[in-house]
């Protein structure tokens, strides 16, 4: 699949990044929940109602359908009936919705009268229905259908008719009252009628709401009968009052109490309705409530995943803090935390996205920003409903799990290059590993690799630090941490190419070293000129992932001791040979929220903090200069 | 005050512009905005003077005048009392949706469903449609509620009367607020109004013993045909649980059925006894019932209401013939 993300197909080319867009090196097979929807069929127009341009006749042999419901549903107000209606309160919607189109076409009442007789009496018996009046969307078409055959110009008798019942229904609707002498009462007392049904509906809900609290007495025995057995019904009756506030407390009942009765199922009908709400925004329920939601259903938690991502992706130059953001208010870490099952659909749906997305670099920042808030609500939770973080990572190898989620705050910083060899050369026994066993079990191989990979990308605090040492120190060994930051960004290794590119993250540190260290050694021009073509394909090579390049040159300049003038002339000359200031300025919103949340000393902080704004400074009179189009076309002559 | 009744003025004459003149053709969702925050201003007015006699009467007086250059400009409409101001915002709509002239774009925008509930001071949007939305929903959800309970609606209503009687107790009103509501109840509202009565005494909030007294007071000693009425009215289970709760009501309920009691004629057509007065009639078996509920959950009881019992029966003749003595009955079949 290559489908684009709308409007931002500048964040998928990354020429560099070295994954192929052939699925055959890390196909996985399919999990085994199978999805309602592709990841990134969210982005295209969602196909909830049939807008069909379907000749005339089947509109009217449907509308007898309809009048022949209609006229059941009013007969009887049987529990039968009611959840005959919740039922048919979808399909009834994409009917009225394809009603209101012919309506709308059309344009002469008259003449829709003509060719559809029997509308008039199905739309009024369909507004005196409660079942489908309390339902936002049937509602609300069934307005429109009525403004539909309002004519603002009467043109006939038939008109001046439909615009004098349309008025007289919609005042009846409104203003009428069922029960006469409650409404004397209510007139003598001064209470409005909206106050007083407000009041009712919210008596209503608190009573049943209490009774779902009820727990069930049956304790297993399946012949015995329990006051579960109304948990259906009463979901079923919910199911258009899924968007109604006042009704959220009873709907938030029936969604967290505890299936412990096989009777206390909730219906189907009543679920799908409470997703299709959830994803058109329309439902208020409590944060538990919409946690609850997700366990009991798949496609409304894929539908908060997929929305998650979009909203991120989408977001172009959003900072790190704003994504953090995003993410916590999505709910998704916090359910994750408390449900085990719900992280491990999460993650199936990142894995998925990360390959289509050919390892684009924002949906690997969001799987990182996902998965430090998800430890962080992990910490949060009582201590007796923690389960082992290995249950949460089931499938990733179980050696490296336990250090890669070690944060770097929690070990003094003079072990985190300890730390870092230990890690780099387990990762590359594994890979090593993969890469001998080609032939035999090389999907297994194949998968070991990803998960390790895709664990790494969970875990990529520790990908930062091994950037930030090699930025600091002079070191000697820095194979291992350069293994790292180049398997992070170039997983595979088809065709050597990791290999290759593990000598090139060679050379640009070199190049770097060289052009930050204080006083800078001779021709820096030619050092530049170097490190600018690492980030083209040249011949027999691919070329280097611009991050790499960036988060390594950032992590230089903002710690190098040589003045900032310099460290910000080679940036400016980089990002302006190269075209990548957006990859730039990416790499060094990561580099200040990482250091904002506290990994260098007091004393050097404030020096950091000026570079680092001096560098920003750079980036934006970059950005501003460059027009997008121009900026892309850079992008695309790489 | 000068400028508050001529905003009231003012306002009862938007009134009427709103329900029958032409005029309203122009309105847009600004002016019908700013119509219901008069009408919210008129609401405000009850709420603060009500118990005011000084600025309700000058109100009162204000009204009238109004009242009756609005006739003379426009005859079909209604008066608006004091009272009436209380549910201002209503009877504006009412008015509007029953005014021909209204322009379909201001009933479309107080219809829009689409609009985002509880936004200040776009309230007007999407009002009808919030409010077809919570009927709905009441009927929709009427039907899971257990039967047995006071329906919601009564539970409601009984809980409003203990506000509004809590209000006007600090100003001696609430025996006159109770027999003017009562005046207005005939048939079927009576009935109603009953059983309002016995959910407002079941309410359980703390702060509303004080109310609770007025109302059973009130009930006890000045209304004794509405008590005859709740008694006969309410189902057992409901009557059962005024008796729990309150002790003055126990007592009257007994008193209650013995009045029935002794009001009762032997038919020797029909071997059983009856009530003659038609005001409702209540059947010898069911006074039995009565007996026998009360006695159940109040066992206490059961001793002296015999005793009372066996005495009347003695100064009747202290006959065990059925037929003779309604007393001597009773006790045959309660001791059954």
């Amino acid at each position: 699949m290559t489908r684009r993300v709308n409007g931002c197909s500048g964040l998928l080319l990354c020429g560099g990044c070295g994954l192929t867009s052939c699925p055959h090196d890390l196909s996985l097979p399919l999990s085994k929940f199978t999805w309602t929807r592709g990841p990134m069929s969210l982005l295209q127009p969602a196909i909830q109602l049939q807008h069909t341009t379907e000749p005339l006749p089947s509109v009217q042999e449907e509308l007898q359908f309809w009048m022949d419901k209609a006229v059941a549903w009013g007969q009887a107000d049987s529990p039968d009936t009611q959840r005959d209606t919740s039922l048919h309160l979808r399909r009834l919607s994409s009917y009225l919705q394809e009603l209101l189109s012919h309506i709308n076409t059309v344009r002469s009442t008259t003449e829709t009268m003509k060719r559809l007789p029997l509308l008039g009496q199905l739309l009024g018996r369909l507004c005196w229905n409660p079942h489908v009046t309390a339902d936002d969307t049937s509602r609300g078409l069934l307005f429109q259908c009525l403004w539909g055959l309002y004519s603002e110009e009467p043109s006939d008798a038939v008109e001046r008719k439909a615009n004098q019942w349309i008025r007289r229904v919609l005042c009846q609707l409104s203003t009428e009252e069922d029960d006469a002498a409650a409404e004397k009462l209510m007139k003598r007392m001064g209470v409005p009628p909206k106050e007083y049904h407000l009041k009712v509906l919210t008596k209503m809900v608190a009573v049943l709401q209490e009774n779902i609290g009820k727990s069930c007495s049956s304790l297993g025995n399946i012949n015995q009968r329990c006051s579960c057995d109304s948990i259906l019904a009463t979901s079923e009756v919910c199911v258009p009052l899924v968007s109604c506030p006042e009704a959220a407390p009873l709907i938030g009942a029936l969604l967290q109490r505890p299936a412990t009765c096989v009777r206390a199922a909730l219906s189907e009908d009543f679920l799908e309705a409470l997703s299709s709400a959830f994803s058109r925004k329309v439902l208020s329920l409590e944060d538990q409530a919409v946690v609850s939601l997700w366990i009991h259903s798949l496609s409304s938690l894929e539908e908060a995943v997929l929305s998650l991502l979009e909203s991120v992706l989408s977001s172009k130059g959003s900072t790190p803090q704003r994504m953090v953001q995003q993410v916590s208010q999505s709910l998704l870490p916090k359910a994750c935390a408390q449900h085990c099952s719900i992280f491990l659909v999460v993650n199936d749906i990142f894995r998925s996205t990360l390959k289509q997305s050919e390892g684009n670099n924002s949906v690997k920042s969001l799987i990182q920003t996902f998965t430090s808030c998800f430890l962080r609500e992990v910490a949060l939770l009582q201590p007796q409903k923690c389960v082992s973080l290995k249950a949460f990572f089931p499938q990733s190898p179980q050696s490296v799990l336990v250090p890669l989620l070690t944060l770097p705050s929690e070990m003094p910083p003079e072990a985190w290059s300890h730390h870092l060899n230990w890690l780099s050369s387990s990762l590359q026994r594994l890979t090593e590993e993969e890469e001998e066993g080609e032939g035999r079990s090389s999907t297994r191989g194949h998968q070991r690799v990803f998960e390790a990979w895709f664990l790494l990308v969970q875990c990529a605090h520790w990908v930062q630090v091994s950037v930030q040492l090699l930025g600091t120190n002079r070191l000697e060994d820095r194979g291992p941490l350069l293994w790292l930051l180049t398997f992070y960004h170039h997983p595979t290794n088809r065709g050597h190419h990791r290999d290759l590119q593990l000598v090139q993250a060679g050379e640009a540190w070199l190049h770097l070293h060289a052009l930050f260290s204080a006083p800078p050694h001779p021709a820096p021009a030619d050092c530049q000129q170097l490190l600018v073509a690492l980030l083209s394909p040249g011949p027999q090579r691919p070329a280097l992932c611009p991050s790499l390049v960036f988060s390594l040159l950032l992590n230089f300049a903002v710690f190098s001791h040589q003045p900032l003038s310099c460290s910000t002339q080679v940036l400016h000359t980089v990002v302006r040979r190269s075209g990548l200031v957006e990859e730039a300025a990416c790499a060094l919103r990561s580099l200040e929220l990482r250091l904002s949340a506290g990994s260098c000393s007091s004393s050097d902080a404030t020096r950091v903090h000026l570079r680092i704004e001096a560098l920003q400074n750079t980036l934006t009179h970059m950005q501003a200069a460059w027009s997008p189009a121009e900026s892309q076309t850079h992008t695309h002559t790489l | 005050m000068e400028s508050a009744l001529r905003n009231l003025s003012s306002s009862v004459e938007l009134l009427a512009v709103a329900a029958h003149s032409g005029a309203v053709d122009q309105w847009d969702d600004h002016s019908l905005s700013s119509a219901f925050d008069w009408a919210r201003y008129c609401e405000h007015l009850f709420s603060r003077f009500h118990n005011n006699p000084a600025v309700r009467g000058a109100m009162e007086e204000q009204l009238q005048l109004t009242n009756g250059r609005l006739r003379a400009a426009f005859p079909g409409s209604t008066e608006v009392s004091f009272p009436d101001l209380s549910r201002c915002q209503h009877h504006l709509l009412i008015g509007l949706l029953n005014n021909p002239k209204l322009p379909i774009s201001i009933m479309k925008l107080l219809f829009d469903s689409n609009a985002p509930a509880d936004s200040g001071c776009v309230d007007v949007s999407g009002l009808c449609s919030r409010i077809i939305q919570c009927k709905s929903a009441c009927k929709v959800l009427s039907p899971l509620t257990p039967p047995s309970a006071v329906g919601a609606d009564a539970e409601v209503q009984g809980g409003l009367l203990m506000e509004r009687l809590g209000a006007l107790i600090t100003h001696g009103r609430a025996e006159h607020f109770l027999d003017s509501v009562l005046r207005g109840c005939e048939g079927a509202a009576a009935e109603h109004f009953c059983l309002v009565i016995a959910a407002a005494l079941l309410t359980r909030t703390n702060s509303e013993t004080a109310s609770h007294e007025v109302l059973l007071d009130w009930l006890l000693k000045k209304q004794p045909s509405t008590l005859e009425r709740t008694c006969s009215a309410l189902p057992t289970a409901r009557l059962m649980d005024l008796v729990k709760e309150h002790l003055k009501f126990r007592d009257a309920y007994r008193d209650v059925l013995k009045k029935w009691a002794s009001e009762m004629e032997y038919s020797i057509g029909d071997g059983e006894w009856v009530q003659s007065r038609t005001n409702p009639p209540a059947s010898f078996q069911k006074l039995t019932e009565h007996f026998q509920a009360l006695f159940e959950t109040c066992p206490s009881l059961r001793d002296d209401v015999e005793k009372e019992l066996n005495a009347l029966k003695i100064s009747d003749g202290d006959f065990d013939v059925r037929g003779l003595s309604v007393w001597g009955d009773l006790l045959s079949e309660l001791h059954k």
